[in-house]
Protein backbone atom coordinates (compact mmCIF):
# COMPACT_ATOMS: atom_id res chain seq x y z
CA UNK A 1 0.00 0.00 0.00
CA UNK A 2 1.17 3.37 -0.64
CA UNK A 3 0.83 6.71 0.94
CA UNK A 4 -0.15 8.37 -2.30
CA UNK A 5 -4.00 8.53 -2.63
CA UNK A 6 -4.75 7.20 -5.89
CA UNK A 7 -7.89 8.47 -7.59
CA UNK A 8 -10.79 5.58 -5.86
CA UNK A 9 -9.36 6.41 -2.83
CA UNK A 10 -10.12 10.01 -3.30
CA UNK A 11 -13.19 9.88 -4.37
CA UNK A 12 -13.80 7.71 -0.69
CA UNK A 13 -12.77 10.25 1.15
CA UNK A 14 -14.67 13.16 -0.49
CA UNK A 15 -17.71 10.69 -0.21
CA UNK A 16 -17.81 10.18 3.31
CA UNK A 17 -16.99 13.12 4.31
CA UNK A 18 -19.59 14.65 2.13
CA UNK A 19 -21.81 11.91 4.07
CA UNK A 20 -20.45 13.54 7.54
CA UNK A 21 -21.00 16.93 6.29
CA UNK A 22 -25.04 16.46 4.94
CA UNK A 23 -25.38 14.77 8.96
CA UNK A 24 -26.54 18.76 9.29
CA UNK A 25 -28.77 18.29 7.12
CA UNK A 26 -30.64 15.57 8.46
CA UNK A 27 -33.26 13.89 11.91
CA UNK A 28 -34.86 10.49 12.44
CA UNK A 29 -38.21 11.16 12.62
CA UNK A 30 -40.06 8.66 15.41
CA UNK A 31 -43.15 7.26 13.76
CA UNK A 32 -43.74 5.18 16.67
CA UNK A 33 -41.97 4.70 19.94
CA UNK A 34 -40.98 0.93 18.75
CA UNK A 35 -38.51 1.86 16.43
CA UNK A 36 -39.77 2.62 12.84
CA UNK A 37 -38.83 5.84 11.66
CA UNK A 38 -38.16 7.95 8.43
CA UNK A 39 -35.53 10.66 7.64
CA UNK A 40 -36.70 14.29 7.54
CA UNK A 41 -35.12 17.37 5.50
CA UNK A 42 -33.96 20.32 7.29
CA UNK A 43 -34.77 23.08 5.19
CA UNK A 44 -34.09 25.56 7.84
CA UNK A 45 -32.71 25.72 11.35
CA UNK A 46 -36.20 25.50 12.56
CA UNK A 47 -38.45 23.72 9.57
CA UNK A 48 -37.77 20.13 8.70
CA UNK A 49 -39.73 18.88 5.56
CA UNK A 50 -40.28 15.07 5.01
CA UNK A 51 -41.55 12.68 2.52
CA UNK A 52 -46.23 13.43 3.14
CA UNK A 53 -47.15 9.95 1.86
CA UNK A 54 -44.76 7.70 5.00
CA UNK A 55 -45.63 10.24 8.11
CA UNK A 56 -48.67 8.69 10.39
CA UNK A 57 -51.52 11.72 10.73
CA UNK A 58 -50.38 13.30 13.71
CA UNK A 59 -49.38 16.32 14.79
CA UNK A 60 -46.41 15.54 16.72
CA UNK A 61 -43.63 13.90 16.43
CA UNK A 62 -40.01 13.18 17.99
CA UNK A 63 -37.17 14.29 16.36
CA UNK A 64 -33.61 12.68 16.48
CA UNK A 65 -31.42 14.95 14.95
CA UNK A 66 -27.42 14.80 14.29
CA UNK A 67 -25.46 13.83 17.85
CA UNK A 68 -28.49 12.17 18.79
CA UNK A 69 -29.83 14.49 20.58
CA UNK A 70 -34.46 14.53 21.07
CA UNK A 71 -36.77 17.18 20.40
CA UNK A 72 -40.09 17.72 19.81
CA UNK A 73 -41.75 18.75 16.14
CA UNK A 74 -45.24 19.90 15.58
CA UNK A 75 -46.51 18.96 11.51
CA UNK A 76 -47.46 22.50 10.42
CA UNK A 77 -48.63 21.35 7.14
CA UNK A 78 -49.19 18.84 4.59
CA UNK A 79 -49.73 18.06 0.73
CA UNK A 80 -50.04 15.23 -0.33
CA UNK A 81 -50.51 16.19 -3.91
CA UNK A 82 -46.61 17.21 -4.20
CA UNK A 83 -45.68 14.86 -1.19
CA UNK A 84 -44.74 17.78 1.37
CA UNK A 85 -44.81 17.58 5.38
CA UNK A 86 -43.40 20.57 6.86
CA UNK A 87 -42.22 19.97 10.31
CA UNK A 88 -41.73 23.14 13.09
CA UNK A 89 -39.01 22.37 15.47
CA UNK A 90 -39.28 23.34 19.28
CA UNK A 91 -35.42 23.83 18.95
CA UNK A 92 -33.64 25.12 15.92
CA UNK A 93 -31.02 23.35 14.96
CA UNK A 94 -27.56 24.52 13.26
CA UNK A 95 -27.77 24.47 9.35
CA UNK A 96 -26.85 26.33 6.73
CA UNK A 97 -28.37 26.70 3.57
CA UNK A 98 -28.09 24.24 0.80
CA UNK A 99 -27.12 25.62 -2.91
CA UNK A 100 -30.26 23.69 -5.15
CA UNK A 101 -28.29 21.99 -7.75
CA UNK A 102 -29.80 21.43 -11.30
CA UNK A 103 -30.05 17.44 -12.24
CA UNK A 104 -28.87 15.98 -15.32
CA UNK A 105 -29.09 12.23 -16.35
CA UNK A 106 -26.27 9.71 -15.64
CA UNK A 107 -24.85 12.52 -13.15
CA UNK A 108 -23.95 10.85 -9.57
CA UNK A 109 -26.12 11.13 -6.58
CA UNK A 110 -25.45 10.90 -2.87
CA UNK A 111 -28.41 9.87 -0.85
CA UNK A 112 -28.26 10.72 2.39
CA UNK A 113 -30.68 8.87 5.05
CA UNK A 114 -30.89 8.84 9.02
CA UNK A 115 -30.37 6.23 11.07
CA UNK A 116 -32.37 5.58 14.37
CA UNK A 117 -30.00 7.43 16.03
CA UNK A 118 -29.30 10.87 13.92
CA UNK A 119 -26.48 9.68 12.21
CA UNK A 120 -26.14 9.36 8.10
CA UNK A 121 -26.46 6.34 6.53
CA UNK A 122 -25.75 6.80 2.93
CA UNK A 123 -26.38 5.52 -0.69
CA UNK A 124 -25.22 6.23 -4.07
CA UNK A 125 -26.46 6.12 -7.38
CA UNK A 126 -27.07 8.01 -11.17
CA UNK A 127 -29.73 10.00 -12.34
CA UNK A 128 -31.97 7.42 -14.51
CA UNK A 129 -34.05 10.35 -16.31
CA UNK A 130 -34.90 14.09 -16.14
CA UNK A 131 -38.09 14.96 -17.70
CA UNK A 132 -40.02 18.27 -17.34
CA UNK A 133 -42.55 19.19 -14.90
CA UNK A 134 -45.24 16.66 -14.41
CA UNK A 135 -48.47 16.21 -12.18
CA UNK A 136 -48.86 13.57 -9.37
CA UNK A 137 -52.30 11.41 -9.42
CA UNK A 138 -53.89 14.26 -6.86
CA UNK A 139 -53.14 17.59 -9.32
CA UNK A 140 -49.85 18.82 -7.59
CA UNK A 141 -47.23 20.16 -9.78
CA UNK A 142 -43.99 18.71 -9.67
CA UNK A 143 -41.13 21.06 -11.07
CA UNK A 144 -39.27 18.12 -12.90
CA UNK A 145 -39.82 14.34 -12.77
CA UNK A 146 -36.18 13.13 -11.95
CA UNK A 147 -36.03 9.64 -11.20
CA UNK A 148 -33.04 8.01 -9.71
CA UNK A 149 -31.14 4.47 -9.93
CA UNK A 150 -30.87 3.90 -6.77
CA UNK A 151 -31.76 1.56 -3.34
CA UNK A 152 -33.23 3.10 -0.27
CA UNK A 153 -34.33 1.54 2.79
CA UNK A 154 -37.47 2.82 3.82
CA UNK A 155 -36.65 4.62 6.62
CA UNK A 156 -33.98 6.72 4.27
CA UNK A 157 -36.64 8.34 2.43
CA UNK A 158 -37.67 11.96 2.86
CA UNK A 159 -33.88 12.57 3.19
CA UNK A 160 -31.94 14.88 1.48
CA UNK A 161 -30.60 13.96 -2.53
CA UNK A 162 -27.16 15.52 -3.55
CA UNK A 163 -25.39 16.30 -6.55
CA UNK A 164 -21.46 15.31 -7.11
CA UNK A 165 -20.67 18.88 -6.14
CA UNK A 166 -22.67 18.94 -3.08
CA UNK A 167 -25.69 20.76 -4.30
CA UNK A 168 -29.31 19.58 -3.28
CA UNK A 169 -31.25 17.87 -5.94
CA UNK A 170 -34.36 17.78 -3.59
CA UNK A 171 -36.19 14.86 -1.06
CA UNK A 172 -36.36 11.51 -2.05
CA UNK A 173 -39.52 9.63 -2.28
CA UNK A 174 -40.93 6.20 -3.17
CA UNK A 175 -42.97 6.07 -6.68
CA UNK A 176 -44.52 2.97 -7.05
CA UNK A 177 -42.42 -0.65 -6.95
CA UNK A 178 -40.28 1.27 -4.57
CA UNK A 179 -38.60 3.29 -7.63
CA UNK A 180 -36.71 6.33 -6.49
CA UNK A 181 -38.26 9.86 -7.17
CA UNK A 182 -36.91 13.40 -6.41
CA UNK A 183 -39.45 15.86 -5.50
CA UNK A 184 -36.74 18.77 -6.69
CA UNK A 185 -35.74 21.63 -4.58
CA UNK A 186 -37.87 24.02 -6.75
CA UNK A 187 -40.92 22.20 -5.50
CA UNK A 188 -39.85 22.43 -2.00
CA UNK A 189 -39.01 25.97 -2.21
CA UNK A 190 -42.48 26.90 -3.69
CA UNK A 191 -44.81 24.98 -1.46
CA UNK A 192 -42.86 24.78 1.68
CA UNK A 193 -43.83 29.33 2.95
CA UNK A 194 -47.42 28.39 1.63
CA UNK A 195 -47.82 25.50 3.80
CA UNK A 196 -45.84 26.93 6.77
CA UNK A 197 -48.47 30.18 6.57
CA UNK A 198 -51.62 28.20 5.93
CA UNK A 199 -50.83 24.78 6.48
CA UNK A 200 -52.69 23.54 2.84
CA UNK A 201 -51.76 24.40 -0.45
CA UNK A 202 -55.12 25.32 -1.69
CA UNK A 203 -56.32 23.99 -4.93
CA UNK A 204 -59.05 24.84 -7.08
CA UNK A 205 -62.40 22.30 -7.83
CA UNK A 206 -65.32 20.93 -9.56
CA UNK A 207 -67.15 18.42 -7.01
CA UNK A 208 -67.32 15.62 -9.62
CA UNK A 209 -65.99 11.94 -9.62
CA UNK A 210 -64.80 11.35 -13.28
CA UNK A 211 -63.87 8.53 -15.20
CA UNK A 212 -61.57 8.44 -18.51
CA UNK A 213 -64.26 7.11 -21.40
CA UNK A 214 -64.02 7.22 -25.15
CA UNK A 215 -66.47 9.45 -27.10
CA UNK A 216 -69.12 6.85 -29.13
CA UNK A 217 -68.01 6.52 -32.47
CA UNK A 218 -71.27 8.58 -33.47
CA UNK A 219 -70.29 11.54 -31.84
CA UNK A 220 -66.98 11.84 -32.33
CA UNK A 221 -67.08 14.63 -34.96
CA UNK A 222 -69.17 16.48 -32.85
CA UNK A 223 -66.94 16.08 -29.74
CA UNK A 224 -63.98 16.64 -31.89
CA UNK A 225 -61.54 14.25 -29.66
CA UNK A 226 -61.63 10.70 -29.22
CA UNK A 227 -62.34 10.88 -25.87
CA UNK A 228 -63.19 12.96 -22.50
CA UNK A 229 -64.02 12.38 -19.15
CA UNK A 230 -67.70 10.82 -17.80
CA UNK A 231 -69.29 12.26 -14.48
CA UNK A 232 -69.84 9.48 -12.10
CA UNK A 233 -71.01 11.09 -9.57
CA UNK A 234 -71.38 14.86 -8.34
CA UNK A 235 -70.96 16.54 -4.69
CA UNK A 236 -74.36 18.69 -3.91
CA UNK A 237 -73.45 21.93 -4.13
CA UNK A 238 -70.49 21.51 -6.13
CA UNK A 239 -69.08 23.80 -8.63
CA UNK A 240 -70.08 21.20 -11.36
CA UNK A 241 -73.59 20.39 -9.55
CA UNK A 242 -74.03 24.39 -8.93
CA UNK A 243 -73.62 24.62 -12.75
CA UNK A 244 -76.36 21.91 -13.66
CA UNK A 245 -73.83 19.17 -14.76
CA UNK A 246 -75.60 15.39 -14.28
CA UNK A 247 -74.21 12.16 -13.78
CA UNK A 248 -73.63 10.76 -16.94
CA UNK A 249 -72.47 13.98 -18.96
CA UNK A 250 -69.20 12.99 -20.69
CA UNK A 251 -66.82 16.36 -20.01
CA UNK A 252 -64.86 17.55 -23.26
CA UNK A 253 -63.07 20.75 -22.40
CA UNK A 254 -62.44 22.66 -18.72
CA UNK A 255 -62.39 26.14 -20.04
CA UNK A 256 -61.20 25.41 -23.03
CA UNK A 257 -58.71 23.03 -22.13
CA UNK A 258 -59.31 19.15 -23.60
CA UNK A 259 -60.17 16.82 -21.31
CA UNK A 260 -57.91 14.23 -23.13
CA UNK A 261 -55.73 14.89 -21.21
CA UNK A 262 -56.25 14.93 -17.60
CA UNK A 263 -53.01 17.19 -16.64
CA UNK A 264 -54.59 19.76 -19.19
CA UNK A 265 -57.45 19.84 -16.12
CA UNK A 266 -55.55 19.61 -13.46
CA UNK A 267 -53.31 22.74 -14.30
CA UNK A 268 -56.32 24.61 -14.85
CA UNK A 269 -57.40 23.71 -11.51
CA UNK A 270 -54.34 25.44 -9.56
CA UNK A 271 -55.01 27.98 -6.73
CA UNK A 272 -55.34 31.09 -8.75
CA UNK A 273 -58.34 29.28 -10.17
CA UNK A 274 -60.80 29.30 -7.17
CA UNK A 275 -63.44 31.85 -7.64
CA UNK A 276 -62.70 31.91 -11.89
CA UNK A 277 -65.65 31.28 -14.24
CA UNK A 278 -65.08 28.38 -16.22
CA UNK A 279 -67.02 26.79 -19.19
CA UNK A 280 -67.62 23.32 -19.30
CA UNK A 281 -67.81 21.81 -23.01
CA UNK A 282 -69.89 18.06 -22.76
CA UNK A 283 -71.84 15.64 -24.13
CA UNK A 284 -75.54 14.84 -22.91
CA UNK A 285 -77.77 12.93 -24.77
CA UNK A 286 -75.99 12.68 -28.02
CA UNK A 287 -75.50 16.54 -28.26
CA UNK A 288 -72.76 18.91 -27.49
CA UNK A 289 -73.30 21.50 -24.50
CA UNK A 290 -72.09 24.13 -22.84
CA UNK A 291 -72.59 25.42 -19.22
CA UNK A 292 -70.57 27.74 -16.76
CA UNK A 293 -69.56 27.16 -13.66
CA UNK A 294 -67.44 28.70 -10.87
CA UNK A 295 -64.62 27.21 -9.48
CA UNK A 296 -64.31 27.02 -5.47
CA UNK A 297 -61.49 25.36 -3.29
CA UNK A 298 -61.39 21.68 -2.75
CA UNK A 299 -62.28 20.75 0.29
CA UNK A 300 -59.89 19.35 2.56
CA UNK A 301 -61.40 15.72 2.54
CA UNK B 1 -58.04 -9.21 17.62
CA UNK B 2 -61.20 -11.09 19.38
CA UNK B 3 -60.33 -14.57 20.53
CA UNK B 4 -63.28 -15.88 18.47
CA UNK B 5 -61.45 -15.10 15.16
CA UNK B 6 -59.18 -17.91 16.47
CA UNK B 7 -61.98 -20.27 17.30
CA UNK B 8 -63.18 -20.63 13.40
CA UNK B 9 -63.16 -24.55 12.80
CA UNK B 10 -61.85 -25.32 9.55
CA UNK B 11 -65.48 -26.53 8.10
CA UNK B 12 -67.64 -23.32 8.97
CA UNK B 13 -68.89 -21.01 6.32
CA UNK B 14 -67.00 -17.89 7.23
CA UNK B 15 -68.94 -15.07 7.51
CA UNK B 16 -67.82 -11.76 5.74
CA UNK B 17 -68.91 -7.69 6.47
CA UNK B 18 -67.91 -6.10 3.13
CA UNK B 19 -67.10 -2.68 3.07
CA UNK B 20 -66.90 -1.23 -0.64
CA UNK B 21 -67.92 2.12 -1.74
CA UNK B 22 -68.15 1.52 -5.32
CA UNK B 23 -71.25 -0.72 -5.91
CA UNK B 24 -69.59 -2.19 -9.06
CA UNK B 25 -66.84 -3.52 -7.00
CA UNK B 26 -69.14 -4.34 -4.36
CA UNK B 27 -71.13 -6.65 -6.62
CA UNK B 28 -67.87 -8.34 -8.15
CA UNK B 29 -66.51 -9.07 -4.87
CA UNK B 30 -69.75 -9.70 -3.18
CA UNK B 31 -70.44 -12.57 -5.86
CA UNK B 32 -66.84 -13.84 -6.02
CA UNK B 33 -66.74 -14.51 -2.44
CA UNK B 34 -70.45 -16.34 -2.37
CA UNK B 35 -68.85 -18.20 -5.50
CA UNK B 36 -66.01 -19.48 -2.88
CA UNK B 37 -68.32 -20.58 -0.34
CA UNK B 38 -68.04 -17.29 2.07
CA UNK B 39 -72.09 -15.70 3.61
CA UNK B 40 -71.35 -12.17 3.09
CA UNK B 41 -73.41 -10.13 6.29
CA UNK B 42 -75.00 -6.78 6.60
CA UNK B 43 -72.23 -4.99 8.30
CA UNK B 44 -74.16 -4.79 11.51
CA UNK B 45 -74.43 -8.82 12.17
CA UNK B 46 -71.88 -11.13 13.78
CA UNK B 47 -69.50 -11.61 10.76
CA UNK B 48 -66.03 -13.40 11.44
CA UNK B 49 -63.97 -10.81 9.34
CA UNK B 50 -64.31 -8.03 7.15
CA UNK B 51 -63.27 -7.17 3.78
CA UNK B 52 -62.87 -3.87 2.95
CA UNK B 53 -62.07 -2.15 -0.45
CA UNK B 54 -59.63 0.80 -0.72
CA UNK B 55 -60.95 2.73 2.94
CA UNK B 56 -61.42 0.80 6.15
CA UNK B 57 -63.95 2.34 7.77
CA UNK B 58 -62.49 3.25 11.06
CA UNK B 59 -65.27 1.68 13.13
CA UNK B 60 -64.18 -2.06 12.02
CA UNK B 61 -62.95 -4.09 14.77
CA UNK B 62 -62.74 -7.51 13.70
CA UNK B 63 -59.64 -8.77 11.62
CA UNK B 64 -59.81 -6.82 7.90
CA UNK B 65 -58.63 -7.65 4.96
CA UNK B 66 -58.12 -4.29 2.89
CA UNK B 67 -57.83 -4.31 -1.17
CA UNK B 68 -55.68 -1.16 -2.29
CA UNK B 69 -53.85 1.34 0.25
CA UNK B 70 -56.25 2.23 3.05
CA UNK B 71 -55.36 0.94 6.02
CA UNK B 72 -51.90 0.41 6.92
CA UNK B 73 -52.66 -0.81 9.73
CA UNK B 74 -55.01 -3.70 8.79
CA UNK B 75 -54.24 -7.08 9.78
CA UNK B 76 -54.42 -8.00 5.82
CA UNK B 77 -53.29 -6.21 3.42
CA UNK B 78 -53.79 -6.56 -0.18
CA UNK B 79 -53.16 -4.88 -3.86
CA UNK B 80 -56.79 -3.47 -5.24
CA UNK B 81 -56.31 -6.26 -8.07
CA UNK B 82 -55.71 -9.25 -5.64
CA UNK B 83 -57.28 -12.15 -6.97
CA UNK B 84 -59.97 -14.56 -5.69
CA UNK B 85 -56.84 -16.66 -4.41
CA UNK B 86 -55.32 -14.42 -2.62
CA UNK B 87 -58.60 -12.44 -1.17
CA UNK B 88 -59.49 -16.22 0.25
CA UNK B 89 -56.28 -16.83 1.75
CA UNK B 90 -55.80 -13.52 3.34
CA UNK B 91 -59.45 -13.92 4.96
CA UNK B 92 -58.51 -17.60 6.79
CA UNK B 93 -55.48 -16.14 7.54
CA UNK B 94 -56.96 -13.05 8.97
CA UNK B 95 -59.41 -15.41 11.05
CA UNK B 96 -57.24 -17.33 12.30
CA UNK B 97 -55.45 -14.25 13.75
CA UNK B 98 -52.73 -13.75 11.15
CA UNK B 99 -51.27 -11.25 9.76
CA UNK B 100 -51.10 -11.04 5.89
CA UNK B 101 -49.13 -8.84 3.97
CA UNK B 102 -48.67 -8.75 0.25
CA UNK B 103 -45.36 -7.44 -1.41
CA UNK B 104 -46.95 -5.84 -3.66
CA UNK B 105 -49.26 -3.95 -1.38
CA UNK B 106 -45.34 -2.10 -0.54
CA UNK B 107 -45.56 -1.10 -4.06
CA UNK B 108 -47.77 1.79 -3.56
CA UNK B 109 -45.72 5.39 -3.71
CA UNK B 110 -45.96 8.77 -5.06
CA UNK B 111 -47.53 8.16 -8.58
CA UNK B 112 -48.69 10.52 -11.89
CA UNK B 113 -52.06 11.36 -13.23
CA UNK B 114 -52.99 8.92 -15.37
CA UNK B 115 -53.15 9.53 -18.59
CA UNK B 116 -55.01 6.52 -20.56
CA UNK B 117 -54.65 5.38 -24.19
CA UNK B 118 -57.71 6.03 -25.73
CA UNK B 119 -57.63 2.44 -27.86
CA UNK B 120 -57.91 1.40 -24.08
CA UNK B 121 -60.89 3.47 -23.36
CA UNK B 122 -64.54 2.12 -23.35
CA UNK B 123 -67.36 4.34 -24.53
CA UNK B 124 -70.00 4.63 -21.57
CA UNK B 125 -72.18 1.59 -23.41
CA UNK B 126 -69.10 -1.01 -23.23
CA UNK B 127 -68.93 -0.16 -19.68
CA UNK B 128 -72.72 -0.77 -18.98
CA UNK B 129 -72.00 -3.95 -20.94
CA UNK B 130 -68.72 -4.90 -18.85
CA UNK B 131 -71.17 -4.34 -15.77
CA UNK B 132 -73.44 -6.57 -16.48
CA UNK B 133 -70.73 -9.09 -17.92
CA UNK B 134 -69.35 -9.47 -14.24
CA UNK B 135 -72.84 -10.59 -12.83
CA UNK B 136 -72.47 -13.18 -14.96
CA UNK B 137 -74.75 -12.55 -17.63
CA UNK B 138 -75.38 -14.44 -20.98
CA UNK B 139 -75.71 -12.36 -23.91
CA UNK B 140 -79.69 -12.61 -24.24
CA UNK B 141 -79.92 -12.16 -20.72
CA UNK B 142 -77.40 -8.48 -21.34
CA UNK B 143 -79.87 -7.73 -24.46
CA UNK B 144 -83.15 -8.31 -22.14
CA UNK B 145 -81.42 -6.18 -19.29
CA UNK B 146 -79.93 -3.50 -21.47
CA UNK B 147 -82.95 -3.59 -24.06
CA UNK B 148 -80.44 -3.56 -27.21
CA UNK B 149 -80.24 -6.54 -29.51
CA UNK B 150 -78.46 -9.98 -29.21
CA UNK B 151 -76.68 -8.91 -32.35
CA UNK B 152 -75.84 -5.19 -30.73
CA UNK B 153 -74.48 -6.60 -27.44
CA UNK B 154 -72.25 -9.19 -29.36
CA UNK B 155 -70.76 -6.27 -31.09
CA UNK B 156 -70.16 -4.59 -27.94
CA UNK B 157 -69.19 -7.70 -25.64
CA UNK B 158 -66.34 -8.24 -28.99
CA UNK B 159 -64.94 -4.32 -28.52
CA UNK B 160 -64.72 -4.53 -24.67
CA UNK B 161 -62.61 -7.96 -24.97
CA UNK B 162 -60.77 -6.51 -27.92
CA UNK B 163 -60.07 -3.08 -25.75
CA UNK B 164 -59.00 -4.90 -22.61
CA UNK B 165 -57.02 -7.42 -24.85
CA UNK B 166 -58.71 -10.49 -23.44
CA UNK B 167 -60.55 -13.60 -24.90
CA UNK B 168 -62.67 -15.16 -22.41
CA UNK B 169 -65.56 -13.57 -19.91
CA UNK B 170 -63.70 -14.51 -16.78
CA UNK B 171 -60.74 -12.55 -17.89
CA UNK B 172 -62.55 -9.67 -18.49
CA UNK B 173 -64.10 -9.86 -15.27
CA UNK B 174 -60.72 -10.01 -13.44
CA UNK B 175 -59.36 -7.18 -16.06
CA UNK B 176 -62.41 -5.25 -15.14
CA UNK B 177 -62.11 -5.90 -11.18
CA UNK B 178 -58.25 -4.14 -11.80
CA UNK B 179 -58.66 -1.05 -10.17
CA UNK B 180 -57.28 1.31 -13.36
CA UNK B 181 -60.49 0.23 -14.90
CA UNK B 182 -63.19 1.89 -12.15
CA UNK B 183 -61.00 4.09 -10.77
CA UNK B 184 -62.79 7.74 -10.55
CA UNK B 185 -60.52 11.14 -10.31
CA UNK B 186 -61.92 13.53 -7.92
CA UNK B 187 -61.65 17.26 -9.22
Amino acid sequence: MTDQADILSQFSIAMSSRVAAANAWIAAIRLSPAGRHITGTVWQPDVIVTSEQSLSKRDEFELVAAGGSVTSARVVGRDPATNIAVLKLAQPVSSTNAIPGEARAGALVLSVGADAHGRSTARLGVVNAVEPEWYSSLGGRIDQRIVLDINLGRSEEGGPIFDAAGALLGMSTFGPRRRVLVIPAATIKRIVPSLLKEGRIARGWLGAALRPVAVPDALGDAAGQPSGLMVMSLTDGGPAANAGILAGDIILSVDGASARRMRNITARLGGDSIGRKVDLRFIRSGAVMSRQATITERPTS
Amino acid sequence: MSSAAHKIASSTQIRVALHASNPWRRRALSKMLTAAGYLITETEDAAHVALADGECPSSELRPTVVLGLGGREAQGLLPANADLGQIDAALRAVAAGLIVRSPVANEEGFEQLPENEVQALLTPRELEVLNVLIEGLTNKAIARRLNISLHTVKFHVESVFRKLDVRTRTEAVAKALDSRHLETIKL
